[in-house]
């Protein structure tokens, strides 16, 4: 009988033990992400970027040159604050670019179409004819004009710096070069990030947009954010602890609506149509409503040039 | 056949049998049979296979009625950890649908929000209790909630403020959400699957039939070698011992069988439409989050966000049953209202049908979810209610088992002394 137990006993323990483990269940494998350096651009040189072509009322070319004659569609932002964005509280886009596509739908007498598109995207959807116009916030820049054809500057940005309450005081003393070390968030594939790390040893961090960077701000991920100084007033209005400190601008960022590179008669008609909120109060009562609460600083319409 | 139940004899005397020189200790003398060694080999060879054979035989019986009571556990865990994945989608699909009307949303759809993401909780909780497996799993996607709810609530005071920052909080929550809790939910089911079927599979008739056969054999083989030595043809011991061993093989491996044929029905039948609705519910919601993001981040067309709906309408069409295909059907005819609303410019409309509570898209997809819910949980409370149900019995089966082997041992021990009475 002593056999039979040397038999039995490992048998017993072998079937219990098979019977009651489990291999613990596995974490997933975090997924390398291989983040492609945007592709190097040219720059193309020209004699003056913020030059477009002289205005022209004439609406039924402008018209004729719409995709659907009865609609302006017109690419927009719809979260950056102030510029184009949706209003939580009813569902609208408004902002200061909004208001140059109000007008002129208005002067077209069209439907006007709002469509939220990227930065990206803005090229790529006015070469395809998806859309008409953009009013996102845009730099006109001698490379662009080879793609897209642009209004006369409507409003003339700067690249700034956006940092804590607590920082201000150094910002303004020691400027850019009291960020040495810190972290910068700027949207991907932005100049903006080129721009400063020329001028200061920062740490860049990238976010999808501007207020991707204001939430890395607020989770106290980052220190600073980088832009242009509209884009940064939407940013410092959400946050009571954000500020743009008065500061040298880094670059001038002009801004244009952009048309397709063919549809000239529309941008004639848009310059006319600048001209007239220029001149009219338009212009400065929309600077009033959505810039200078944030931007604290008096403002007037930039002086087109013509000629192209 | 007259044998009489005797205990064990006592070797015979020494002048009766031969003894072994010790030199050659084990061995008979040449032409000589040491008869009375030969009959105690023969016993302990009958009595160990009688007993080997119960003991595996109940050893067999006792794993496979720890696997379908594990069985049982691990496709509870399961249909957990994918009820776990479904209120967490709910809750986003309820977050995201709320935030579409500003911060005036609905109470009730708040109250629904709360009570999907307590139940994440809860039920983590629990699946943590169930399966100390799943435990660095449950801890890693318990941190991925919170950071999601965080994430939702920053979204909302800032909605609430009238601050696109909010609108940031929640596609990023919504993404991270589905980046980063997803997958862990996902090993979950991937793991719990493997575990819930091995352990159907633990029923082993063929095992049982292959044992008995063994043992069967050697009691042949036994009862031929006593035949030729004292001219019996049958053994009475062994043949009962026999008798007990064919009757044991045939009800424990005809009740393996059932059980074996039962599990497989459960696994394809109930089970399968368990997790294939539970599929259905985590994708419905799916898609009806990513209806409202599109339509919070207003990017309409073919976008990131519509592309994802029709990978979640595909995951619907091939997994909702027939309780809930209706309902998802009138969704998608409402969605797709929405999307050629949208995509004419018509924003405003497109956000009234998605949020409106009756008349929209939200109300066809709200019934789907309570039906899914309540198929997924009464198909398994089924499956578990079957693995659990008589295992007391297959229990005992085992115990009894374990004590007719040792009856078969003292049978062959009687049969076996029968004989060595005869030779002294």
């Amino acid at each position: 009988m002593r056999s039979l137990r040397r038999i039995a006993a490992p048998l017993v323990a072998v079937l219990f033990l098979a019977g009651c483990g489990y291999d613990a269940t596995p974490l997933p494998k975090p997924e390398k992400v291989d983040v492609a350096p945007a592709a190097p651009v040219t720059p193309v040189e020209c004699n003056n970027a913020k030059e477009s072509y002289a205005p022209s009322n004439d609406r039924g070319a402008a018209i004729r040159q719409l995709k659907d004659r009865g609609r302006l569609v017109v690419g927009v932002s719809a979260d950056t604050f102030q510029l184009g964005f949706t209003d939580p509280l009813d569902g609208d886009i408004k902002g200061f670019d909004i208001d140059f596509a109000q007008a002129v739908a208005e002067a077209l007498d069209v439907t006007l179409q709002l469509r939220v598109i990227t930065a990206a995207q803005r090229i790529d959807l006015l070469k395809s004819g998806e859309i008409d116009m953009v009013a996102r916030n845009m730099t006109v820049n001698c490379t662009r004009w080879t793609q897209v054809a642009f209004s006369a500057v409507y409003y003339n940005a700067t690249q700034k710096v956006l940092v804590r309450s607590d920082d201000v005081a150094s910002y303004e003393k020691d400027g850019v070069e009291s960020l040495k070390g810190k972290r910068v968030c700027a949207p991907t594939g932005s100049t903006s990030i080129d721009n400063i790390t020329e001028k200061a040893d920062v740490e860049v961090v990238a976010a999808a947009n501007h207020t991707g960077c204001l939430i890395k701000f607020q989770t106290g991920e980052v220190d600073a954010i980088t832009g242009d100084d509209t884009v940064l007033a939407g940013l410092a209005a959400q946050d009571p602890y954000a500020d743009v400190p008065k500061q040298t601008k880094l670059t001038d960022e002009p801004y244009g609506l952009a048309v397709n590179k063919d549809d000239k008669d529309l941008a004639r008609f848009i310059n006319s149509v600048l001209e007239d909120m220029r001149s009219d109060g338009r212009w400065q009562a929309s600077y009033d409503k959505w810039l200078k609460p944030y931007l604290l600083v008096d403002a007037t319409p930039p002086t087109p040039d013509y000629g192209r | 056949m007259s044998q009489t139940a005797a205990p064990q004899a006592a070797p015979p005397p020494a002048a009766k049998a031969p003894v072994p020189a010790p030199a050659a200790a084990g061995k008979s003398a040449p032409g000589l049979v040491d008869t009375p060694a030969l009959l105690n080999r023969w016993q302990l060879i009958g009595m160990s296979v009688a007993i080997v054979f119960g003991v595996l035989s109940a050893l067999i019986q006792f794993g496979g009625w720890q696997s379908d009571g594990r069985a049982a556990d691990d496709t509870e865990q399961l249909v957990r950890v994918q009820e776990i994945k479904s209120s967490l989608l709910r809750a986003d699909a309820l977050a995201t649908n709320a935030f579409l009307v500003g911060g005036l949303e609905d109470p009730e759809q708040r109250e629904e929000y709360d009570a999907a993401l307590s139940s994440v909780l809860t039920e983590i909780a629990n699946a943590a209790e169930s399966q100390p497996a799943d435990r660095e799993v449950l801890a890693a996607l318990n941190v991925e909630v919170s950071d999601y709810a965080t994430a939702v609530a920053q979204a909302r005071d800032n909605n609430r403020l009238g601050f696109p920052i909010g609108a940031e909080y929640l596609s990023g929550a919504s993404t991270e959400l589905r980046a980063d809790a997803i997958p862990l939910i996902d090993n979950m089911v991937s793991a719990n699957t493997d575990r819930t079927e091995d352990a159907m599979a633990g029923q082993h008739p063929v095992w049982l039939v292959l044992l008995g056969l063994v043992a069967l054999a050697v009691l042949v083989w036994l009862n031929r070698e006593l035949a030729r030595h004292f001219r019996r043809r049958i053994n009475k011991g062994i043949a009962v011992a026999a008798v007990i061993v064919l009757l044991v093989t045939v009800v424990t491996a005809f009740g393996a069988l059932v059980r074996d044929n039962s599990n497989d029905s459960l696994l394809d039948g109930e089970l399968a439409t368990a997790l294939s609705e539970s599929n259905a519910r985590t994708a419905a919601n799916d898609a009806k989050a990513n209806e409202s993001l599109r339509l919070i981040k207003r990017v309409p067309g073919d976008s990131a966000f519509e592309v994802a709906w029709q990978a979640s309408r595909e995951i619907v069409d091939e997994s909702a049953s027939r309780e809930t295909i209706g309902s998802w059907n009138d969704y998608v005819a409402q969605h797709e209202e929405i999307v050629r609303l949208d995509d004419a410019g018509q924003w405003n409309r497109a956000v009234t049908l998605a949020t409106e509570s009756t008349g929209g898209s939200t109300e066809p997809l709200d019934n789907f979810d309570a039906t899914a819910k309540s198929v997924v949980t009464e198909a398994r409370d089924v499956v578990v209610d079957d693995l659990r149900s008589g295992r007391i019995l297959a229990l005992v089966l085992s115990g009894l088992t374990v004590l007719l082997g040792v009856a078969a041992a003292v049978a062959v021990s009687r049969g076996i002394g029968e004989r060595r009475r005869e030779f002294s």
